[in-house]
């Protein structure tokens, strides 16, 4: 039944584009682009009721859910595997195309119109030719479905029990947040796409195009900064290894857009203020969203392996179908405008706002390429060498470092600068008390910590920045609000400043130890004392705990070992974290044998002042919330 | 008076990291970091909880304490399992790092002669 409601009513939203897109009447698409919202809501909406419902006619809910799951995680399940995934890959993509029409529309043509509906005929394609989250179950096995149909009215068969989903995937309450925050940012930059080629499809008429795309970037790139710290708070609370990012493939491909969109917030300003790198944003506004078409083409395809990638069949020809398609649309609209582009001013002053962000743009840019590079070199090593061979973090920290602290000393001029050369020496005397704290502040840490010349670097750069930074939003929240784009780079640079900090007390301070324990043993660590309790087992519908309670002056924590029922994965160790400004002590069951615990414990520095910087950052969109 | 205040404490910031660094990364943590566990998804020996791992990270203890180098332990590891185990940079993919610093000369010149004023 509700196989088949959802059936007809994705072929409705099929049909509702395609008269979008071949439509040129100039008024109907106002109700269209509604109407398409309003289908793929209700398509959201359906598929959660059968969710609740615990439908297991249905495919995806035979294979992806399950009657113990809990109600949180039966929501989030919509989202935990490809098939509904793409479902809110597309109702995201319409709340876009409502918003682009509603904020951000200036065209009179209908190119942007059809652009737009080409995009979302294209994923909705996917979910009614090759595999939908509705498509009704007609071969049982042994738990769950063996076989689907994509035709509504069949003879379904019902599974007694769901598969349940992925333990990793229920097992914190982020899980819920964060893949919903991440698809506004990864999806919305779609919009700065849409703009650039429908804007000049024809023929350029403005520069209006530029400022839109702008606008229409910033906010994808506020939900992309958040969802990002939320996929690596959520690593950090729950897999149990102590980090928060591990340059896995699907980490990678989310960084890149978010690398290129970054670049292009800045260059997009040169091309408002002064008319240069006019070439440079048209190729920038569509790389970010063919970036994400690629990264989701490389995580879905299933030609690599990681904690995200889920494949499923023939997406992956199917998006470099894609792919493939909106590249000829980027580079065939480029040639068109090869005349506008060489309008492009010239940048005159090297040590100016243009050059400042041209520095700005190559590094961000060199850093995408090599993430992307990381990430797709051992996919062809291995098929030209037959041969596998792994990128680890040495290669990111070798290359990627070095231009995260470019940022940051290039982050220190950000709040004087103008068009105008900068003059280095006066710039040097007006901020000598600021340089003189700094430099006070770096000498006591490097002399706590006894640490090396990475440390002092950055330590010195960010110290720096965020004293500059702070003084002057300070200064100016005094006398006003803070509204505006400069100030909204400002808090950014700022959140920035307090997250590297953050980052390099965290990768050269943090230290480790294994130790093998008994139940009432008292554990010395760095200069803490900890009392292990004794463990006690929790039967729940779904999994097993075993909660290792450990004390800590007088708080009590559990360290836990997951054991899912219904599934063939290993057990989840979720730690305690006894959290501090300056570090976290984080306790993690490696192995239990009998009454034996080999717990790991980790001081993790500077956690909390990462997790502070990245939240400033993304509040840096409040500075743009009134006009 | 600032000014002098300033170009003594950057001299001291410079050489400070000199008479007090102290590696306090042990050799087991910087093997473990470096090693991948074969049968996890993309985790090292050092963040991976399986039991493999486990039974691996003792094997490494001991072959540290009979006190075999890093690199007949980096060799005696990639015999058994391959290349793909060694997450460090080698001479296989030594080209992966020089290639973006290539890229990022080109395209910097690149962007120097289109897009500045020489």
């Amino acid at each position: 039944m509700i196989s088949s409601i959802g059936i007809i009513l994705t072929w409705f939203g099929f049909l509702n584009l395609i008269i979008l897109f071949i439509s040129s009447n100039k008024n109907l698409f106002q109700t269209l682009v509604r109407v398409n919202l309003l289908i793929h809501f209700l398509l959201f909406c359906i598929l959660e009721i059968a969710l609740f419902l615990d439908d297991f006619s249905l495919y995806y809910i035979a294979n992806h859910s399950a009657a113990s799951t809990p109600p949180l995680y039966k929501f989030a399940s919509l989202w935990g595997s490809l098939d509904g995934s793409i479902l809110l890959w597309n109702l995201v993509l319409s709340i876009y195309f409502y918003l682009y029409i509603k904020f951000y529309r200036a065209s009179v043509e209908l190119y942007d119109i059809k652009i737009f509906a080409s995009i979302l005929l294209f994923f909705s394609g996917f979910t009614i030719f090759s595999s939908s989250p509705f498509s009704g179950c007609i071969q049982l096995a042994s738990i769950g479905c063996q076989d689907f149909t994509l035709l509504p009215f069949q003879d379904l068969v019902t599974s007694e029990s769901g598969r349940g989903p992925n333990p990793l995937l229920q097992n914190h309450p982020l899980m819920a947040i964060h893949p919903p925050i991440l698809y506004l940012g990864y999806i919305g930059l779609v919009l700065p796409f849409v703009i650039a080629t429908s804007e000049l499809f024809n023929k350029h008429k403005d520069e209006n195009w530029i400022k839109i795309a702008e606008r229409a970037t910033y906010f994808p790139w506020v939900f992309l900064t958040a969802g990002i710290s939320l996929g690596a708070a959520w690593s950090y609370e729950v897999l149990g290894w102590g980090g928060y990012w591990a340059w896995d493939p699907v980490e990678n491909v989310s960084f890149i857009p978010w690398l290129l969109a970054t670049a292009f917030l800045h260059s997009s300003k040169t091309q408002i203020k002064e008319q240069t790198l006019i070439n440079w944003n048209y190729v920038l506004a569509c790389l970010m969203f063919l970036s994400v078409i690629f990264g989701t083409f490389i995580t879905r395809s299933g030609v690599l392996i990681s904690v995200h990638a889920f494949s499923n069949g023939n997406i992956g020809t199917y998006l470099l179908i894609g792919l493939f398609i909106f590249s000829f649309l980027f580079i065939f609209i480029g040639i068109r405008n090869i005349e506008y582009f060489k309008t492009s001013n010239k940048v005159e002053n090297l040590l100016g706002r243009s050059g400042f962000f041209v520095a700005n743009n190559i590094v961000l840019s060199a850093s995408a390429l090599i993430v992307l590079i990381g990430t797709i070199y051992p996919i062809f090593y291995e098929s030209f060498f037959s041969r596998q061979l792994t990128i680890g973090r040495s290669f990111y920290d070798i290359l990627i470092g070095p231009l995260l602290l470019i940022l940051v000393y290039l982050m220190i001029f950000s709040t004087k600068i103008s068009r105008v050369n900068l003059d280095f020496k006066t710039w040097l005397i007006g901020y000598q008390n600021e340089l003189n704290v700094s430099l006070l502040i770096s000498i006591i840490l490097t002399f706590y910590f006894r640490a090396s010349y990475k440390f002092v670097l950055t330590i010195f750069g960010s110290v720096l920045l965020v004293i500059i930074i702070g003084k002057n939003i300070v200064k100016r929240y005094k006398k006003t609000k803070l509204q505006g784009s400069y100030w909204t780079g400002q808090i950014s640079h700022l959140g920035i400043g307090i997250f590297t900090i953050g980052l390099i007390l965290n990768v050269t301070q943090s230290f480790s130890n294994e130790l093998i324990i008994s139940t009432g043993d008292i554990v010395n660590f760095g200069d803490k004392e900890f009392i292990i309790l004794p463990p006690y087992e929790e039967i729940k519908e779904e999994k097993n705990v075993i909660n290792l309670p450990i004390e800590f002056e007088d708080q009590e924590k559990n360290a836990t070992l997951n054991i899912f029922k219904n599934s063939s994965q290993q057990a989840i160790s979720s730690p305690a974290v006894f959290r501090s400004i300056e570090s976290d002590t984080y306790v993690t069951i490696k192995v239990i044998d009998d009454d034996k615990f080999k717990l790991i414990f980790r001081e993790n520095y500077g956690i909390f002042i990462l997790w502070l910087g990245l939240g400033i950052s993304s509040a840096s969109f409040l500075t743009r919330m009134r006009k | 008076m600032k000014k002098y205040l300033s170009i003594t404490l950057f001299i001291i910031l410079i050489f400070l990291p000199l008479v007090i660094y102290e590696d306090n990364n042990s050799r087991y943590e910087k093997l473990s970091k470096s090693l991948l566990c074969p049968v996890c998804q993309g985790e090292t020996l050092y963040d991976s909880p399986s039991e493999y791992a486990d039974d691996m990270r003792i094997v490494l203890k001991e072959q540290i304490d009979n006190g075999m180098s890093d690199k007949q332990i980096m060799e005696y590891w990639t015999a058994r399992f391959g290349e793909r185990i060694n997450t460090n940079p080698q001479n296989s993919n030594y080209i992966l790092i020089l290639f973006p610093i290539i890229f990022a000369l080109v395209f910097g010149s690149l962007f120097y002669r289109k897009v500045l004023n020489d």
